[in-house]
C-alpha cells in the first residue's frame, strides 16, 4: 500500500522553504533513496513531500574565491565522486562517495539527504568530519552555520528543527595532502561495519573521524592533534583508544559491538599509513 | 493527503498519460499502469536491483523514484532498449554465456550493464562487478552474468574495429 502524500516540486528555495513552514508533517524530498525506502515499508507517512532536487542553488559543487569548495545539497553522490577539485586532503570526500552502495544508488542519492537522514552506517557523516566541513541550514525564517561535528546528535537525529533543510556543505581550501576513506563492510556496496575517515595534510596536520560505531561520527580534536605531531606506532595506538573510548556501538546483523570496538584502532593505524605510503609515491 | 492526480511521463520516447498518488513508484505506475513488467519488484528497498531503469540516460531504482518526481526525465526501460547496438550484444552473450536460470534478475542486469557499456567499451573484469554490484542474482552465481558483459564488450569492440 502507497503512502499517499501531497507531492510539491519546488522550483526555488524559497518556495520550498515557506511549503516546508506552511504544511504541517510535511518533509524534504531528494534522492528519495532512504526516504521512498521507508515510505514503501511503512515506516513513514509524510502528509507531504518539498522534492529539492530542481532548486538550482541546491546543485552543484562550486569553488569560492578563497579557494573553499561548497557542495550544493542536492548534488548526487556520483557527482562528489568523479569531481577532480575535491582533490588534496579533499579527496576523502570523492573516495567516501565512491563507495556508496551501487551505481543506481549513487545517481540517486544526495549529500543532503544523506547527512540529513544520520544512519550511523553512512559515509559522508565521517568523511566530512574529516574534510572540516560546515553545514549551511535554511527554514523560512533564517540561515544559519553548523560545524560537522555539531550537526549529529544522536541515532537518526540532527541538530535540525522542523521546517529548516540541509542547503549546502561548505569545505576549506584543500590543502596538498591526501585523504582516505577506509570501509570495512561485508560486501561492496552494504553499510560500513567500521569505516575510517582521513584528511593528512603534507604539512602535518591531520583529521580522523570514525563511522559505524555510535550514533554520531567519532572525532575528537586530542586525537586530531596526535595525529598531526606524531604518526608513529605508538602514537597512532594511543588516538586508536581515544577514540574507542568514544564509541557507542551496537550488537546488529552486521556484527557485534566488540567487534567494532577492536577494529577501531587497528583501521585507523591502516589508513594512517596508506596515507602515508600514497603521501610518498605522491612526493 | 494528495489526490490521484494525472502525470505525464516519458517512457522509451512516447508521452504517456498516466496518473498517481504522491507516493506511487515509478516502478508502480510502468508496472501496472503501462504495463512494462520487464523491471521486476523484488525488494521494493533499493537493494537487489530487478527495477533498474534509466533515467536521463543514467541507471536508478525505479522502486524509490516518485512517479509525480520523474515527469520531466527521459525514462527508458528494458523495453525501449532493445533494438539499440549495445542491448542486442548483451542480449546474444547472455544467450551464448547461459547467463540466466530465472530470469527474475536479468532486466536488472542488462541496463545495469547497457549503462555501463554505453559509458565505457572495453570495461575490465572488475568494471563489469563494480558496475553490476548493486544487483543481485539470486540463481547463477554471478559468473556468467560477469562473462557475457565481457563477451559483449569484446562483440562490439570488434564491429567497431571491422
Ligand atoms: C540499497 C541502498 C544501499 C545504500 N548503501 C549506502 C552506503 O553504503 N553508504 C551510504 O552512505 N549510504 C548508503 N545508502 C543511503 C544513500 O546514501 C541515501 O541516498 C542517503 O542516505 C539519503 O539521501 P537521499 O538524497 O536519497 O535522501 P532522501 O531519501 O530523499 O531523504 C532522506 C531523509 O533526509 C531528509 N532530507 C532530504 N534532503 C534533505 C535536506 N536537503 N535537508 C534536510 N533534510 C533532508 C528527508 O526528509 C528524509 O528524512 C544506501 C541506500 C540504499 C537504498
Ligand atoms: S525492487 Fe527496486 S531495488 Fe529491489
Ligand atoms: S537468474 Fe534467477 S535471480 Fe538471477
Amino acid at each position: 500500500m502507497a503512502s499517499n502524500p501531497a507531492l510539491f516540486q519546488s522550483p526555488t528555495l524559497t518556495e520550498a522553504l515557506d511549503l516546508l513552514a506552511a504544511i504541517p508533517g510535511a518533509r524534504p524530498l531528494s534522492g528519495g533513496a532512504s526516504l521512498v525506502a521507508m515510505m514503501n515499508a511503512g515506516l513513514v507517512e509524510p502528509a507531504a513531500l518539498v522534492s529539492l532536487t530542481r532548486i538550482p542553488e541546491l546543485r552543484g559543487i562550486r569553488v569560492t574565491a578563497d579557494g573553499g569548495v561548497i557542495i550544493g545539497a542536492a548534488t548526487r553522490h556520483n557527482e562528489i565522486a568523479a569531481d577532480p577539485r575535491l582533490c588534496g586532503t579533499a579527496a576523502v570526500l570523492p573516495h567516501a562517495a565512491a563507495q556508496i552502495a551501487g551505481m543506481a544508488v549513487r545517481n540517486m542519492g544526495t549529500i543532503g539527504g544523506a547527512i540529513a537522514h544520520a544512519d550511523p552506517g553512512l559515509d559522508f557523516p565521517p568523511a566530512l568530519a574529516a574534510a572540516g566541513a560546515v553545514v549551511e541550514l535554511a527554514s523560512a525564517a533564517a540561515r544559519r552555520r553548523v560545524p560537522i561535528r555539531e550537526f549529529f546528535v544522536d541515532w537518526y537525529a540532527t541538530v535540525l528543527t522542523p521546517g529548516e533543510i540541509v542547503i549546502a556543505v561548505h569545505l576549506p581550501k584543500p590543502k596538498p595532502g591526501v585523504g582516505l576513506y577506509l570501509k570495512h563492510a561485508r560486501v561492496s556496496g552494504d553499510f560500513a561495519i567500521v569505516s575510517v575517515a582521513v584528511s593528512l595534510a603534507r604539512d602535518g596536520e591531520a583529521h580522523v573521524a570514525v563511522g559505524g560505531c555510535g550514533p554520531v561520527p567519532l572525532a575528537s580534536a586530542e586525537a586530531d592533534g596526535i595525529v598531526s605531531s606524531d604518526l608513529s606506532a605508538s602514537a597512532l595506538a594511543h588516538a586508536g583508544d581515544l577514540l574507542t573510548a568514544l564509541a557507542n556501538p551496537v550488537d546488529d546483523v552486521r556484527a557485534t559491538a566488540d567487534y567494532r570496538r577492536l577494529l577501531i584502532p587497528r583501521m585507523l593505524a591502516r589508513a594512517l599509513n596508506d596515507c602515508m605510503a600514497a603521501s610518498r609515491s605522491v612526493a | 493527503m494528495s489526490e490521484i492526480a494525472p502525470i505525464v511521463l516519458n517512457v522509451n520516447g512516447a508521452a504517456r498519460h498516466t496518473t498517481a498518488l504522491g507516493g506511487d513508484t515509478l516502478l508502480t505506475v510502468i508496472r501496472d499502469q503501462l504495463l512494462l513488467t520487464g523491471a521486476k519488484r523484488g525488494c521494493n528497498q533499493g537493494v537487489c536491483g530487478a527495477c533498474t531503469v534509466l533515467v536521463d540516460g543514467r541507471p536508478v531504482r525505479a522502486c524509490l523514484s516518485l512517479a509525480g518526481d520523474c515527469q520531466d526525465r527521459r525514462i527508458e526501460t528494458i523495453e525501449g532498449l532493445g533494438d539499440r547496438p549495445v542491448m542486442r550484444a548483451l542480449q546474444q552473450a547472455f544467450v551464448a554465456a547461459a547467463a540466466f536460470q530465472c530470469g527474475f534478475c536479468t532486466p536488472g542486469m542488462l541496463v545495469a550493464a547497457f549503462a555501463l557499456l554505453a559509458d565505457s567499451r572495453l570495461p575490465s573484469e572488475a568494471d563489469v562487478r563494480r558496475a553490476l554490484s548493486g544487483n543481485l542474482c539470486r540463481c547463477t552465481g554471478y559468473k556468467k552474468i560477469v562473462e557475457a558483459v565481457l563477451r559483449a564488450a569484446h562483440a562490439l569492440a570488434d564491429e567497431a574495429v571491422a
